[in-house]
């Protein structure tokens, strides 16, 4: 099923195997008309980015319900600062700064609310084995993941899943770029430990 | 270290990469948001040019449940229907608590526009609410079902609407009560929005 593309701007007649979030030429262009008021362009800036934005929220807060309010409200958040956005900045770190703030104390709310919850995994954990080693490998990943400090899961997220450049994520974080590589080494560091000594030891 | 050249960093990654399926209502929470956001900022702008007040639209049937369906007439197209029904999940209701803009969203109600147009190359949907702009509101063919739609932003009460098939066939609903009010001369079709 292709996905719902509610608003045609561009190119009308625009083709389904579009790339994921258009061209960097393309994006410019509608970050520059929605900072004018063009709502329509708004709205393609939203399909281009909401499902990246809802990854790294999911990754970050572990919770869909918590990822999508997250989300939304980084949009109408931009929205808002649209335009105080200066167009020299490029977009996409300036997009991921308000995002990471949203999901910060998103996840410093959740953290005061439920310190012992593991993200509602344990049900279906209890309930089905049948776990292959690709099923397994993921949830390994997603508590290794979850266990790390916010700030070192966000930098790694940013670094290795959403490819930001470390100058792109220190715009995005306001931390400073050899803090930002510490960050990711020690990300790393204890991710590859987890994983490497969990997962071995739940094959056997 | 060479972490992006490490292969467990390199398969941890790609584990986190694929990007999870968008629920397109949750996504239409934001445009309603920011739809909320501008209206507000009309009225103000109406109220101090004019000294106006944006009637309560108390006064219009509610639209729960209401659908209403039509047989096309268009000669060389399968047979169309038409539906309007509010969307599933309307985000006036459940709006999440954090977002700031929870009041303003309850003057907005969800509605989604559906129509059976199999053929069609490009619907869209026209109408007071986008100033009858064939551009603005382009629905989306769901390709399993035919059905085209969209999911509209409306402030409660009355609206008038009409559907455009690939920009030339112009249609309204006549199953819905037919518009006196014909902008640009064309018929449209009336659409009653509940107060939340």
């Amino acid at each position: 099923m292709s996905k719902p593309h509610p608003l045609q701007l561009i190119k009308p007649a625009a083709p389904a195997d579009r790339p994921e979030s258009g061209s960097a030429a393309e994006r410019s262009l509608l970050v520059a008309a929605a900072r004018r008021g063009d709502v329509r362009a708004f709205a393609e800036l939203v399909d281009a980015y909401y499902a990246r934005c809802l990854r790294f929220a999911m990754h970050m807060l572990a919770n869909r319900s918590d990822a999508e309010e997250a989300v939304q409200d980084t949009f109408v958040r931009v929205y808002r600062a649209l335009p105080g956005y200066e167009e020299r900045e490029s977009f996409e770190p300036w997009l991921f700064r308000i995002l990471a703030n949203r999901c910060r104390s998103a996840g410093a709310r959740e953290r005061r609310r439920s310190e012992f919850v593991e993200f509602g995994e344990v049900p279906e954990r209890a309930s089905e084995r049948r776990h292959d080693d690709a099923i397994a490998w993921r949830e390994e990943i997603t508590r290794a993941l979850a266990a790390l400090p916010p700030e070192q899961r966000e930098a790694f997220l940013m670094r290795h899943v959403e490819d930001l450049t470390y100058d792109d994520m220190a715009i995005a974080t306001g931390a400073g770029i050899s803090a930002l590589k510490m960050r990711v080494k020690r990300a790393c560091d204890a991710l590859r430990l987890r994983l490497t000594e969990d997962f071995g030891a739940r094959r056997d | 270290m060479h972490d992006e050249t490490d292969e467990t960093i390199i398969r941890i990654a790609a584990a986190l990469r694929p990007l999870p399926e968008v629920d397109a209502a949750q996504k239409a929470r934001v445009l309603v948001a920011v739809a909320a956001d501008r209206e507000r900022a009309r009225e103000r702008r109406i109220r101090v040019a004019r000294g106006w007040r944006i009637a309560g639209a108390g006064t219009f049937v509610a639209a729960a449940g209401l659908a209403a369906a039509v047989w096309l007439r268009a000669p060389e197209r399968a047979a169309q229907v038409a539906t309007i029904a509010p969307a599933a999940a309307s985000p006036t209701v459940s709006a999440a608590p954090s977002l700031a803009v929870d009041a303003r969203l309850a003057t907005y109600k969800s509605v989604q526009v559906v129509l059976r147009a199999p053929a069609a190359r490009r619907v869209s949907v026209v109408g007071d609410f986008n100033s009858w702009d064939t551009d603005a509101d382009a629905m989306s063919r769901d390709p399993a079902t035919g059905l085209w739609s969209r999911t509209l932003a409306l402030r409660p009460g009355r609206h008038v609407y009409a559907f455009v098939v690939d920009d030339s066939v112009w249609m309204r609903d006549p199953r819905s009560p037919a518009a006196e009010d014909k902008d640009f001369g064309r018929p449209g079709s009336v659409l009653l929005v509940g107060q939340p």
